[in-house]
């Protein structure tokens, strides 16, 4: 019973992508949208194969991928310690609240390019604003776990002898844990599409600089294949952050 | 609410303003580095841009994009949304074409859609509309989905229909969550906003920036950094007001340290 | 569920049952305010002063609202009241600490950690060895009735299991007090009555002292030697009652022995009394 709804569910859910795709391949057949503009499904997926066995891409792909990581590591340690940090301590929680009310709803993108000027054109401005992007519902959503943490838990580990910098980390870090997570797909996200626009509005290599050298021949296939590789690179990521989030939240009601 | 605390708690953004930009002026003074303008040299440059006619038409233009684009966006997105939530076939259908389409950066959409829609107006709206959708849907989803089946029923017995519960509980009792994803969503209309106009370089506020920079003006370049993050902070603000207002009744949002500390 | 008597366990203390009385909480004019509002104060508890002699089991009985809860988070050491004091064995209570173990009608257990993880906490905090840890643990797991669920997860739990882990847990880091916190409230009658029999085998095997916030008469009576009856608004002891009632007790004895009932009666009455007034005032 189960596994065929869910199979029908994967079908039902696989049609709206299907006719998207179909959707896609007769605008061009019945020549609504001129080739050069549109080019047929078939002709972007051939065009992504080829080029994903290629050394050129796949180092495209590699620099992106060192600055998302890069980014997003640096992210997650400076959210989930602040975020912990200003969830424990009043006198913390007094400075860091109105500094992210105000840093929050910043857009960083427009903060690139005095990141620019600042660390340069290369990894480190990229990474740093890929991280400035992600830090905040990651911190957010670690602040709002480790804030509810439920107040027996803390008082049964403290009976059992616990000390109290002992408590951030046997308990109030695993239990605000499926928050933090939730923050991370999110940062996760975000990430992926952050650096790709930083790539795109200014960088030598990457999947967004692919997109823009593309985007000035007037190459509509080769605009295409950036960013088929960006949402799968995206849906990767997510399924690998979804298989951690389910092993470390085997204890937790519906997780 | 006038108590000398209460004052303290809303002045403090202020302060944490006054501290960034004083943090600013320290560390530009130290490092003296010539495309790193102290704080007020770069405050000193913002009326010159909002004086300049050209600039001021460019900046306003960008906020009507971005304003027409979070309306349309709202409008379509609340009522998918809210259907995704209370239908699991509604859900199963779209969930799969949305996951696809997440992590893919709508304003790197912007090349592909100038070639078919030219550099104007649409493009540019359309892809704020895209980048504002999907977090309006998913909280929306999220919100219609925890209402409590109770309440349908007790809609339902006193008489009224599908699409009556749905306006008239599914939508109010949803309403905290969707006003979530709204304020996600103001805020990232701002980003691609600007980021659409960095990466087409035709008009609007990412255009100067860029150009600035260019050009070599740092001083413009951090003036319109300020100008930005003070848009975006005062939209969100606004946004907060709103949203308390609507929401009185519901759950206060947690505020307050854990008692261990 | 069959209660296994391990005579091996080292948990289990020598039952010495012609102990002279002595005091192991001392609770000194305890009173508590609580800021309710800006400008109001609840007063939750009015100078309660309270002894409880050592291996006694003592029921704190109330209305809700009458801070018998709050009492017994003041002995725990997770609330500090406004004035007065409590002590522990002559010292002055200042914190938790694992001479005092709470067991939470919310359960509380660690859902990141297994049955067996929950209950080896304690024990691995005290610094003893994981194997020995380990052996200890799963004898206690065995003694409350949860043998063969070593592995897994409170979530796959019923409400009484996970009670029954949370005491296990409890027990495992030796407190002399054990603080519970009407421990069977969120569980259906059933599972209530038999954990009541559990608990009290249990308790008369090695007569550890225990502080049983409740607000069931029948409950009350059933397990302790001593009620302590709360009136609210303001927290006050009303009367403490002795409950002369022999030991072991057996509860199909006790339902029909005509001392039980009359105690039931009677703390009943009261109970309407204190909760009337309170409501009034």
């Amino acid at each position: 019973m189960m596994p065929r709804s869910l199979s029908a569910n994967v079908i039902f859910g696989l049609a709206p992508i299907v006719l998207v795709i179909a959707l896609w391949q007769g605008l061009v057949s019945f020549g609504f949208a001129p080739v050069v503009l549109l080019p047929p499904p078939g002709v972007v997926f051939g065009r992504l194969l080829k080029q994903l066995v290629t050394w050129t891409f796949q180092q495209e792909i590699a620099a992106t991928l060192i600055r998302l990581f890069a980014g997003f590591a640096i992210a997650v340690v400076l959210g989930v310690s602040i975020g912990i940090a200003a969830a424990a301590s009043p006198a913390i929680n007094a400075i860091v609240r109105p500094i992210v009310r105000v840093l929050a709803p910043l857009p960083k993108v427009a903060l690139y390019p005095a990141l620019l000027l600042l660390l340069g054109f290369g990894h480190g401005s990229k990474i740093t604003l890929v991280a400035a992007d992600a830090l905040f519902p990651i911190l957010l959503s670690t602040y709002y776990g480790a804030s509810t943490v439920e107040q027996k838990l803390i008082w049964s580990a403290m009976a059992a002898g616990t000390r109290r910098y002992e408590i951030l980390f046997k308990v109030v870090l695993p239990a605000a844990m499926p928050s933090i997570l939730t923050g991370c797909r999110i940062g996760l996200v975000i990430c992926c599409i952050v650096v790709f626009l930083a790539e795109m509005i200014t960088s030598t290599d990457g999947l967004g600089h692919v997109l823009v050298t593309a985007a000035r021949t007037f190459q509509a296939v080769d605009m295409f294949v950036p960013l088929i590789a960006i949402s799968l690179l995206g849906l990767i990521l997510n399924g690998l952050l979804g298989a951690v989030r389910s092993y470390l939240l085997r204890g937790f009601p519906e997780a | 609410m006038t108590s000398p605390s209460a004052l303290a708690r809303r002045a403090a953004p202020m302060f944490a303003c006054i501290g960034l930009l004083a943090v600013w002026q320290v560390a530009s003074l130290a490092l003296k580095n010539d495309s790193f303008p102290t704080a007020i040299e770069a405050i000193r440059a913002i009326p010159d841009i909002l004086g300049d006619k050209e600039s001021l038409i460019n900046i306003l233009a960008s906020l009507r994009r971005m304003a027409i684009g979070f309306g349309i966006a709202v409008l379509v997105s609340i009522p998918l949304g809210l259907l995704m939530g209370r239908s699991r076939a509604v859900a199963a259908f779209f969930n799969p074409l949305l996951m696809v389409i997440y992590p893919v950066p709508k304003a790197a959409l912007m090349p592909i859609i100038m070639l078919w829609l030219g550099v104007g107006d649409i493009t540019k709206t359309l892809v704020i509309f895209l980048g504002v959708s999907l977090p309006v849907i998913y909280h929306s989803f999220e919100g219609a989905k925890a209402v409590e089946e109770k309440m349908l029923w007790s809609g339902a017995a006193m008489g009224l229909s599908p699409l009556q519960r749905l306006v008239r509980i599914v939508l109010p009792a949803a309403l905290p969550e969707i006003l979530t994803g709204c304020r996600t969503g103001l805020v990232l209309a701002l980003i691609t906003m600007i980021t659409s106009e960095m990466i087409a370089r035709q008009s609007g506020a990412g255009n100067i920036l860029f150009n600035a920079l260019d050009m070599g003006q740092y001083d413009t370049v951090y003036a319109m950094i300020i100008i930005v993050g003070a848009m975006g902070i005062c939209l969100d603000a606004v946004f907060e007001r709103v949203r308390a207002r609507l929401v009185r009744w519901s759950e206060p949002q947690f505020d307050m340290p854990l008692s261990f500390s | 569920m069959k209660v296994v008597p391990s005579r091996s366990s080292e948990w289990v203390r020598p039952v010495t049952s012609q102990k002279p009385a002595s005091a192991i909480i001392e609770i000194d004019r305890v009173s508590q305010v609580f800021q309710t509002s800006a400008r109001k104060d609840h007063l939750a508890l009015s100078n309660i002063s309270l002894t409880i002699e050592e291996g006694a089991f003592v029921s704190i009985l109330g209305p809700s609202g009458c801070g018998k809860s709050t009492l017994l988070y003041i002995v725990g050491g997770f609330v500090n009241p406004t004035s007065g004091a409590a002590k522990m064995k002559g010292q002055a209570i200042t914190g938790p600490g694992p001479d005092r173990g709470p067991v939470f009608q919310e359960f509380a257990l660690f859902p990141w950690k297994t049955v067996l993880g929950n209950v080896m906490y304690g024990p691995r905090q005290q610094g003893v060895r994981v194997a020995e840890a380990e052996a200890q643990s799963r004898a206690l797991i065995e003694m409350v009735g949860l043998k063969g669920y070593e592995s897994f997860y409170p979530k796959e739990l019923s409400g009484g299991m996970k009670q029954r882990v949370a005491l296990a847990r409890t027990l495992a880091y030796h407190p002399e007090v054990l603080l519970m916190d009407e421990p069977f409230g969120a569980l259906d009658a059933h599972t209530r009555t038999r954990l009541q029999n559990d608990l009290l085998n249990i308790w008369e095997r090695d007569r550890k002292t225990v502080l049983f916030v409740t607000h069931s008469v029948d409950e009350a009576v059933f397990l302790s030697d001593k009620v302590v009856m709360m009136s609210k608004s303001p927290g006050r002891i009303r009367e403490v009652i002795d409950i002369d009632l022999p030991r072991p007790r057996r509860r199909n004895e006790l339902l029909l022995d005509p001392r039980y009932q009359k105690y039931v009666v009677d703390i009943e009455r009261m109970f309407d009394e204190v909760d009337e007034t309170g409501s009034v005032s």
